[in-house]
C-alpha cells in the first residue's frame, strides 16, 4: 500500500492537469502582467521598458485610490447593511415552520441566479428618471420629485443598493445554514431559564454565529474588492469615476485608453492588495480574536 | 425553541411576518416588475403606476428577443461550456486532491498550497495578460477560451472542497482494494468518486453558478457568436434595440427564465449545495 501511494509517476499524473491549467490560466497571465507593468506598452506595436514609472503613475493616481474606496464603501455597505438585515431574516426564518420557511429561502435568494448582466440592465431601467421603478415608487408614498438616481452625486449609493440587493440571499443563506447548525438543546435552555426571544438572539445566536459571521464578513470585504461586472454595466465607473474599481479601472485603461502597459500595472497592484488583504484577514484579524 | 415561541404575543409574530414579507417584496418585486413591462408594448410604459395592466399582450416582444437575441444559440454554448466545465473541475479537482491528500509525497503541501492560490487571485486582474495569451495561440473565439478560465477559477474551490471531503472518507475501503489488486487510478475512479457525490453535486452547482452568469471573459476573448454565451443576449440587444424598451424587457426576462425555473425546480438540492459549499468554504 505505502509503494503503491508514493508511487511518483503516478502522484505525478494526477496533478498534472490541475498544476498544468494553473500554469496556462493563473500563473502565466500574472507573469505576463508583471512584465508589462514595466513597459509603456499601448496595445499595439512595440513595447518599451521604462521601469518603474507605471508604478510611479500610479502612487499619485486620484482615479485609483477613488476606486479603492469604493470598494471600502461597498464593504462597509455589505457589513452595516446587507449583513444584519441578512442575520435578522435568518434567525426569523429559523423559527418559521412549514411552507413559508421554503417559500422565502427560494424568494430571497432568485436574483442570484440571475445573471449580472440582466441585474445591471434591470437596474438601469429601475433608475430610469422616465419610467424607472424607483421613482414611481417614491411617487405612490407621495413624493412628487424626480431623482437623477446615476447622477454624480448618486452614482455612488445607486451602485451599491445594486450589489447589496443582489447578493443578499448568497449571504441569508450562509447565515441560515449557520443558525440550523446551532444545537436547539440550546435555545430549550435558555427557555427554560425564561428568556425571551431578543435575549436568545443576542446571548446565544449571535455568540454561537461567530465563526459564520467571520467567513462571511470576510467573503464580503473581498467581493467588494474584485467588483467588476455590475459596475462595468451600469455606470461604467462614471459619471467622472464616481463608481470606479479597480478592476474596471485597469480595463478601461487597457482597453478604452490605449494604455495597456499601465492598466497591467494596475493588475499587479490589484493582485497584491486582494492577496494582503485575503491573507490577513485569513491569519491576522481573524485569528487574533479566536484565541 | 417551541416554548420560546409560545410565549411571545401574537402580534410580535405578526411583525416578524411582515419583516420577512417586505424583504421578499424587496427581493422579487423587480423581477414582477421586469416580467410585467416584457408583456407590454412600449408607449404603455410611460405611467406613473407601478406595474401595467397592458391594452393587449405582447407576446412578439419575446418573438423578437428569442429570434434576434440568437437565444437558442447562445443558450446551447452556454449548456455546453458549463457541463464541459463541471466535468473537468470535477475530474481534476478529484485527482488533485486524492494526490495531495491521501498519497505520500514531500511537496504536496506546496503543491495544495499553489493550487489553492487560484482562489486569492482577483479574476479581472488576468483578463488583460489572458487577452493576449489567447490572442497569440489563436484561441480567442474559440471553446478553449472560456472553457480554460472558467475551468481555471473554479478549480480551486472544487479542491478545496472535495479534499476536506475526502479528509472523511475512511481509508480501510482503499486499503482492502489494494489487497484485492486494484490499481490506484480504479480505486479513485470506482471506489472513492463514489463516496463523494455529496461533494460533487456541491462542486457541481457552485461551478455552475460561477461561470453561467460570467460575460466579462466572454465579452473579452470572444467577437463572433460562435461560442457567445447567454448574457450576450441582453448585452448585444440593448445596443440594437436601444429605442425599443419593451423587447429589451423581454430579452431580459427570457435570459433569466432558464436559470431561475431551474433554481426553482431544484430549489432544495441548490440551497444546500450552496449552503455546505459556502460553510465549508
Amino acid at each position: 500500500m505505502r509503494k503503491m501511494y508514493s508511487n511518483k509517476l503516478v502522484i505525478f499524473s494526477l496533478v498534472l492537469p490541475g498544476l498544468l491549467v494553473f500554469l496556462f490560466a493563473i500563473l502565466a497571465p500574472i507573469c505576463l502582467s508583471v512584465y508589462y507593468g514595466f513597459t509603456d506598452y499601448s496595445g499595439m506595436g512595440k513595447a518599451t521598458w521604462i521601469g518603474f514609472e507605471n508604478y510611479k503613475t500610479l502612487a499619485h493616481d486620484t482615479k485609483f485610490f477613488t476606486s479603492l474606496k469604493n470598494s471600502f464603501l461597498l464593504a462597509v455597505g455589505f457589513i452595516c447593511i446587507q449583513h444584519p438585515i441578512a442575520i435578522i431574516v435568518a434567525a426569523i426564518l429559523d423559527k418559521l415552520q412549514g411552507k413559508a420557511e421554503g417559500f422565502f429561502r427560494c424568494v430571497y435568494f432568485i436574483p442570484n441566479v440571475i445573471s449580472v448582466a440582466i441585474i445591471a440592465y434591470l437596474w438601469k431601467f429601475i433608475y430610469n428618471p422616465d419610467f424607472g421603478l424607483l421613482n414611481n415608487v417614491l411617487k405612490a408614498f407621495g413624493y412628487q420629485g424626480q431623482i437623477n438616481w446615476l447622477s454624480a452625486d448618486n452614482a455612488i449609493w445607486a451602485v451599491l443598493i445594486v450589489l447589496i440587493w443582489h447578493g443578499f440571499g448568497w449571504g441569508m443563506l450562509i447565515y441560515y445554514t449557520g443558525i440550523k447548525n446551532i444545537d436547539p438543546v440550546l435555545y430549550e435552555a435558555a427557555a427554560i431559564d425564561g428568556s425571551d426571544s431578543k435575549t436568545t438572539f443576542l446571548r446565544i445566536t449571535l455568540p454561537l454565529m461567530k465563526p459564520v459571521i467571520q467567513v462571511n464578513v470576510t467573503m464580503a470585504i473581498i467581493s467588494a474588492l474584485k467588483q467588476m461586472e455590475t459596475v462595468y454595466l451600469l455606470t461604467n465607473g462614471g459619471p467622472g469615476d464616481r463608481t470606479q474599481f479597480a478592476a474596471n479601472y485597469l480595463y478601461q485603461q487597457a482597453f478604452k485608453a490605449f494604455k495597456y502597459g499601465y492598466g497591467n500595472a494596475i493588475g499587479v497592484v490589484f493582485i497584491i492588495i486582494c492577496l494582503v488583504v485575503t491573507v490577513l484577514l485569513n491569519n491576522v484579524i481573524f485569528r487574533q480574536e479566536e484565541v | 425553541m417551541e416554548q420560546a415561541g409560545k410565549k411571545k404575543h401574537p402580534i410580535s409574530k405578526v411583525i416578524l411576518f411582515i419583516v420577512l414579507l417586505v424583504i421578499a417584496v424587496i427581493q422579487i418585486f423587480p423581477l414582477i416588475w421586469l416580467l410585467d413591462f416584457s408583456l407590454a408594448s412600449s408607449n404603455e410604459m410611460f405611467t406613473s403606476g407601478l406595474l401595467i395592466i397592458p391594452e393587449k399582450i405582447q407576446w412578439g416582444n419575446y418573438a423578437k428577443a428569442f429570434v434576434d437575441g440568437n437565444f437558442l444559440l447562445y443558450l446551447k454554448n452556454s449548456l455546453l461550456i458549463n457541463f464541459l466545465a463541471v466535468a473537468f473541475v470535477i475530474v481534476i479537482s478529484i485527482m488533485a486532491a486524492f494526490a495531495c491528500k491521501r498519497m505520500q509525497w514531500k511537496l504536496s503541501g506546496l503543491v495544495q498550497t499553489l493550487l489553492l492560490m487560484g482562489m486569492m487571485i482577483p479574476i479581472h486582474a488576468t483578463l488583460l495578460p489572458n487577452y493576449k495569451i489567447y490572442s497569440a495561440l489563436h484561441l480567442t473565439d474559440t471553446i478553449w477560451a472560456l472553457l480554460i478560465p472558467y475551468v481555471a477559477f473554479s478549480l480551486p474551490q472544487g479542491m478545496f472542497l472535495m479534499g476536506s471531503f475526502l479528509e472523511s472518507v475512511p481509508k480501510e475501503l482503499e486499503e482492502a482494494a489494494v489487497i484485492d489488486g486494484c490499481g490506484i487510478y480504479r480505486i479513485i475512479f470506482i471506489i472513492v468518486t463514489p463516496l463523494l457525490k455529496a461533494s460533487i453535486t456541491t462542486v457541481s452547482i457552485m461551478t455552475f453558478l460561477n461561470n453561467w452568469n460570467e460575460f466579462m471573459m466572454a465579452s473579452t476573448y470572444l467577437s463572433t457568436p460562435k461560442w457567445k454565451t447567454l448574457p450576450f443576449s441582453v448585452l448585444e440587444f440593448t445596443g440594437e434595440y436601444s429605442s425599443n424598451y419593451a423587447v429589451q424587457f423581454a430579452v431580459m426576462a427570457l435570459t433569466a427564465a432558464p436559470a431561475v425555473i431551474v433554481y426553482i425546480i431544484l430549489n432544495k438540492h441548490i440551497t444546500k449545495g450552496v449552503a455546505m459549499g459556502a460553510v465549508k468554504g
